[in-house]
């Protein structure tokens, strides 16, 4: 489904030039659920911006299915992400002044398709269990139940790619297990999944792994099944 | 406040560069513009302030209860004896008078005119005028002495001294020599009845009318020690005009009151003028709301913005009163540099505006830097307090876990736009107010009046009484013969010049005394001359005896008259071929020959006057002449200078456009509007920055949540939008609360003008348009900004 050939990200500020990817080649295939470890500052979150193309690589190609991304404007971008992708953060980034319906609601926002809303939007809450926070704000809510809400907003759209960068970086155990439960159920219900995380168990969750370091992938591991 | 505190300060107002010049400016421009109106608004209450003892000084006026007549409403003038006959019906009352009007000063070869009062013995006893040199009471006297101002003085006597000189002097046509006895201040520009020359009245008085009731002579005096003393006279003034005024006025009496009104009232009196006043004030107080707003709105969200530092704070142990202290120092000190730059900017703005309203302001620092000192604290202390004592609540720890700054949550957001709500109304009113204001004062110098007022050059100084006959018509004749001279004629009204003459005419089958018609005297080729248009009838001429009023020497003579289309209507004709031929007037028939349509020769403001025209063949009694020319007529008025030189030396020359001579009654209005515009734009302008600082700060607020949307999906033109049409709701609100407030405030302004335009919508429309264009302009920068951004740095960003 997606093939990234010699990606390279490299930021240049005043002075200063990191280079945080370096050529790298990665394919990952439809119903996948895909692990990234590494140390920080590896370039874990700029390699999962760039497959969520918030972030532009400079250099490299990114094809998602047959289409070449690079080809596409911002607009076009937008667009793509609206019908395509799902994201969650390790800081769930909900929006304060919305609801959490309204939260949810807005992964449904930017997309033209999106009929029967109401329907969808309580399904999702429905599923990731915080149904009955509807009504309340961000604050109002534990760390777990906002990261909870924040993948009812990625799933509200049925995404083909769900990107979660730490999902479960800023959860207690507990809550963290149900969060990565959740992530294991879309996956098995057909949802790719791409997600970076720390913690090794929460890796072995997944069905592939990669390591990175530097900027570059380094080891690459299928778990047994 | 502490070494660090200012540091801290310091860095935070040079960091936001930007932000700090913007807020602090637009704090400053509206502290200049209230100060400027509000200087405006101290002059124009302070007239005759100045005089010693002006709290206990009335001045008697005429009203005339007469609507639709030209002497209705309020005169400062009394009949000359009027002091005489108060004096006889309540003894002990204390009062003097004066007669201004313009004398000649004559030196060889040349005549000067002044502006000349003729005053009772008594005047500085009752009106004490600040005396320069000399011993004033002793002077007015002495019927050979006189009395000058300063600039007089310095004008005939420049260097030396002038006490003891001769100055020879016409008045009403005599000349005589008097001797300068005294030195008086120059009235300040705050005076309603001006003079430069005072000299004791001749006493029997030479005027025939001059005790006549319903003449307006002179200006009548009073002076009461108490408010209450003046009130129990004036409330026995109307027993005493109908005992006394009969006798010469009949039933007309009881249309005419004494009003004793304060010496202070009597400039405010004017229509229109405290109207002006009042409106100007406004802006100026609401323009200064607006700055204080925008920056206690702004200094306060930005606050928000601190509260992570200030829990930091909390957390390393600084306690409340600490951070009062902080907020409450830092806002004193950038009110305060706030208010400096204000100050200099109203000092820099000052001759500017008095070039545009006309006026000569000066800055009382005595009474400003007191009265900044106060609006400082004032501003700073709610500006300061509000973050002071919300931020230093908040709890510190949820501060610190929060992911976002608070912003004051939604409360915060609904006192955020209901600001912009008040400000963009505000900036809508004012905006329809300028575009109306300016439209009004464009439509007056373009209008039709009636009659052609391009290429009219006037001479006032024909009608001066110093002449001759002999001495007019050479003049005329020389004038006649004069290349780019087209056409001349005379009349003792001309624009912007009325003798004040009217008289009650009545018609034939009506009881009452018939309608007050103002009448002008017109020689041969007045209605051409100023091209009038004539509706019905025909123009006067040589060949009907009656058209002349010479051959009808006696009031009683029957004779014919013009009439314009307002008479007609007044005396009760309905077309003007109606009138055409009828005989109005009891005892002294009139017939008219012809109607011309109305022409206006006086203020916008006024209804143009019913009039007669009595046509003669000769000299008009007092004829100002009227020339229609080709050419520039400022070349005219030189060539004409010249030939006055020759024939009345001893006369003062002065000729005016007919242009010049209205702008007089366009003046205060486009002075007006122009402090108006300037006040309104400037309002404008500091909602602007305010709203600009609200944007700012909103995105910047609002940074992570465009980072998110965008990785929803969001466009840049759905960014774009989001935060633009936050604005939108707000300035549109604003619209349905500008539009009626503009609608009643210009409606009541235009029904001062008798000659005035429609109130289109379109004004309103386009001031809305206007708001909303500069709303999004303001906005749409940043929100672009903030829309390019790229997500994943916006999600970085904290
Ligand atoms: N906007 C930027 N400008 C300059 N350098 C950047 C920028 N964003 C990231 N980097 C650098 O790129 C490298 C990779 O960063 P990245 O955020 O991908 O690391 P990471 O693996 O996600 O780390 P962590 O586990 O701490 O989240 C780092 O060295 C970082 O300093
Ligand atoms: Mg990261």
């Amino acid at each position: 489904m997606i093939r990234l050939q010699n990606i390279q990200r490299r930021y240049v500020s005043d002075e200063v030039e990191t280079t945080a990817l370096h050529d790298i080649d990665l394919h990952v295939a439809e119903g996948e659920f895909l692990a990234i470890m590494g140390p920080s500052g590896c370039g874990k979150s700029t390699l999962l911006n760039t497959l969520g193309t918030v972030d532009r690589p400079t250099g490299g190609r990114y094809l998602f299915g047959d289409r070449d991304l690079a080809a596409l404007d911002e607009k076009a971008l937008a667009k793509f992400r609206g019908q395509t992708l799902g994201f969650v953060f390790q800081s769930f980034n909900l929006i304060d002044e919305l609801t959490i319906e309204e939260n949810v609601a807005l992964g449904l926002a930017y997309r033209a398709d999106a009929g029967n809303r109401r329907a969808r939007v309580a399904a999702a809450m429905d599923k990731v269990g915080i149904a009955h926070r509807a009504h309340h704000f961000p604050h109002q809510l534990s760390g777990g139940q906002q990261q909870r809400a924040a993948i009812a907003r990625a799933i509200v759209g049925d995404p083909k790619l769900i990107l979660a960068d730490e999902p479960t970086g800023n959860l207690d155990t507990a809550n963290g297990e149900q969060v990565m439960n959740i992530l294991s159920g879309l996956n098995a219900e057909g949802a790719t999944i791409v997600m970076v995380t720390h913690s090794p168990s929460h890796a072995d969750m997944a069905k592939r792994r990669i390591d990175m370091l530097d900027g570059r992938i380094v080891a690459s591991a299928m778990r047994d099944i | 406040m502490n070494r660090s505190a200012l540091l801290s300060l310091y860095r935070s107002l040079t960091r936001h560069r930007l932000y700090a010049a913007l807020n602090i400016g637009g704090l400053a421009v509206g502290i200049a513009v209230f100060l400027v109106l509000g200087l405006y608004v101290r002059f124009e209450t302070s007239y005759e302030k100045w005089l010693p003892d002006h709290d206990k000084l009335y001045v008697v006026e005429e009203y005339w209860n007469q609507p639709g007549s030209p002497a209705n409403g309020y005169s400062t003038g009394t009949m000359g004896g009027l002091i005489d006959e108060l004096r006889e019906d309540f003894p002990g009352i204390v009062g003097t008078r004066m007669q201004v009007m313009d004398a000649n000063v004559i030196r060889p070869g040349s005549a000067t005119s002044e502006a000349f009062g003729y005053a009772d013995p008594d005047f500085l006893d009752v009106v004490p005028l600040p005396m320069a040199r000399g011993d004033g009471r002793r002077a007015l006297r002495d019927p050979s002495a006189v009395l000058v101002d300063e600039t007089t003085a310095g004008k005939y006597y420049s260097g030396v001294d002038p006490i003891g000189r001769t100055i020879t002097l016409a008045v009403m046509g005599k000349a005589a020599n008097y001797r300068i006895a005294g030195v008086f201040r120059d009235l300040p520009k705050a005076t309603v009845q001006r003079f430069s020359i005072i000299a004791r009245m001749p006493s029997p008085h030479p005027d025939a009318m001059w005790r006549h009731w319903g003449s307006e002579r002179v200006m009548t005096w009073l002076r009461f020690d108490t408010p209450a003393d003046a009130a129990r006279l004036a409330g026995q003034l109307r027993g005493f005009v109908d005992r006394r005024g009969a006798k010469d006025l009949g039933d007309v009496t009881k249309q005419l009151s004494l009003p004793v009104t304060p010496v202070t009232d009597l400039h405010l009196q004017t229509p229109g003028r405290k109207l002006t006043m009042t409106t100007l004030g406004l802006v100026g107080l609401l323009t200064l709301l607006i700055a204080i707003v925008n920056y206690v709105n702004l200094a306060t969200a930005r606050a928000g913005l601190r509260a992570r530092e200030v829990a930091m704070r909390k957390v390393l142990g600084a306690d409340r009163g600490a951070l009062v202290r902080q907020f409450l120092g830092e806002a004193v000190l950038t009110v305060a540099l706030a208010a400096l730059i204000g100050l200099i900017l109203a000092e820099l703005g000052l001759p500017l505006v008095n070039s545009a309203g006309g006026l000569s302001l000066v800055m009382p620092y005595g009474l400003v830097v007191p009265a900044l000192i106060g609006l400082t604290l004032i501003v700073a202390l709610i500006a300061g307090l509000y973050p002071a004592v919300l931020l230093s609540r908040f709890p510190a720890a949820a501060v610190l876990a929060s992911a976002r700054s608070p912003g004051g949550g939604r409360a915060g957001t609904r006192v955020r736009e209901a600001l912009v709500v008040f400000q963009f109304a505000l900036a809508i009113a004012f905006t329809v107010g300028t575009t109306v204001l300016v439209a009004q004062t464009q439509h007056v110098r373009s209008t039709d009046l009636g009659f052609r007022r391009d290429g009219l050059v006037i001479v006032g100084s024909t009608a001066d009484s110093a002449l001759d006959k002999a001495q007019v018509a050479s003049f005329l004749q020389e004038v006649r013969r004069l290349p780019g001279v087209r056409m001349v004629t005379t009349s003792d009204s001309t624009p912007g010049y009325s003798t004040g003459n009217s008289a009650n005419v009545e018609v034939p089958g009506r009881s009452d005394s018939g309608p007050s018609l103002q009448w002008i005297t017109v020689g041969p080729d007045f209605f051409p001359t100023f091209g009038f248009r004539l509706l019905a009838g025909r123009l006067p001429d040589a060949a009907h005896r009656l058209d002349d009023m010479r051959n009808a020497p006696k009031d009683s003579d029957p004779v014919n008259i013009l009439v314009n289309r307002r008479a007609a209507g007044l005396l009760g004709f309905a077309t003007p071929m109606a009138a055409v031929g009828r005989t109005v007037g009891n005892g002294a028939p009139r017939t008219i020959i012809g109607v011309v349509d109305d022409a206006r020769f006086f203020s916008p403001r006024d209804p143009v006057n019913g009039t007669v025209y009595y046509y003669a063949s000769g000299q008009a009694q007092f004829p100002r002449t009227t020339l229609r020319v080709e050419g520039d007529p400022r070349r005219m008025v030189e060539q004409l200078r010249a030939i006055w030189r020759r024939v009345a030396p001893q006369v003062p020359f002065s000729a005016k456009t007919a242009t010049q001579d209205l702008q007089d009654y366009y003046k205060a209005d486009e002075r007006a509007a122009r402090l108006f515009g300037i006040g309104a734009g400037l309002a404008v302008l500091i909602g602007c920055v305010g709203l600009w600082g609200l944007a700012s700060f909103n995105t910047a607020r609002r940074v992570k949540e465009v980072g998110i949307r965008k990785t929803l999906g969001a466009s840049s033109a759905d960014i774009v939008k989001l935060l633009v049409g936050q604005f939108l709701r707000p300035v549109l609100i604003a619209n349905l609360l500008a539009w009626p407030l503009a609608f009643v405030a210009m409606r009541a302004w235009l029904a001062g003008f008798d000659d005035r335009i429609a109130l289109s919508p379109l004004y309103f429309v386009g001031a809305s348009l206007l708001a909303l264009a500069i709303a999004v302009l303001t906005v749409l920068g940043q929100s672009l900004r903030a829309s390019r951004a790229a997500p994943a740095w916006a999600l970085r960003h904290d």
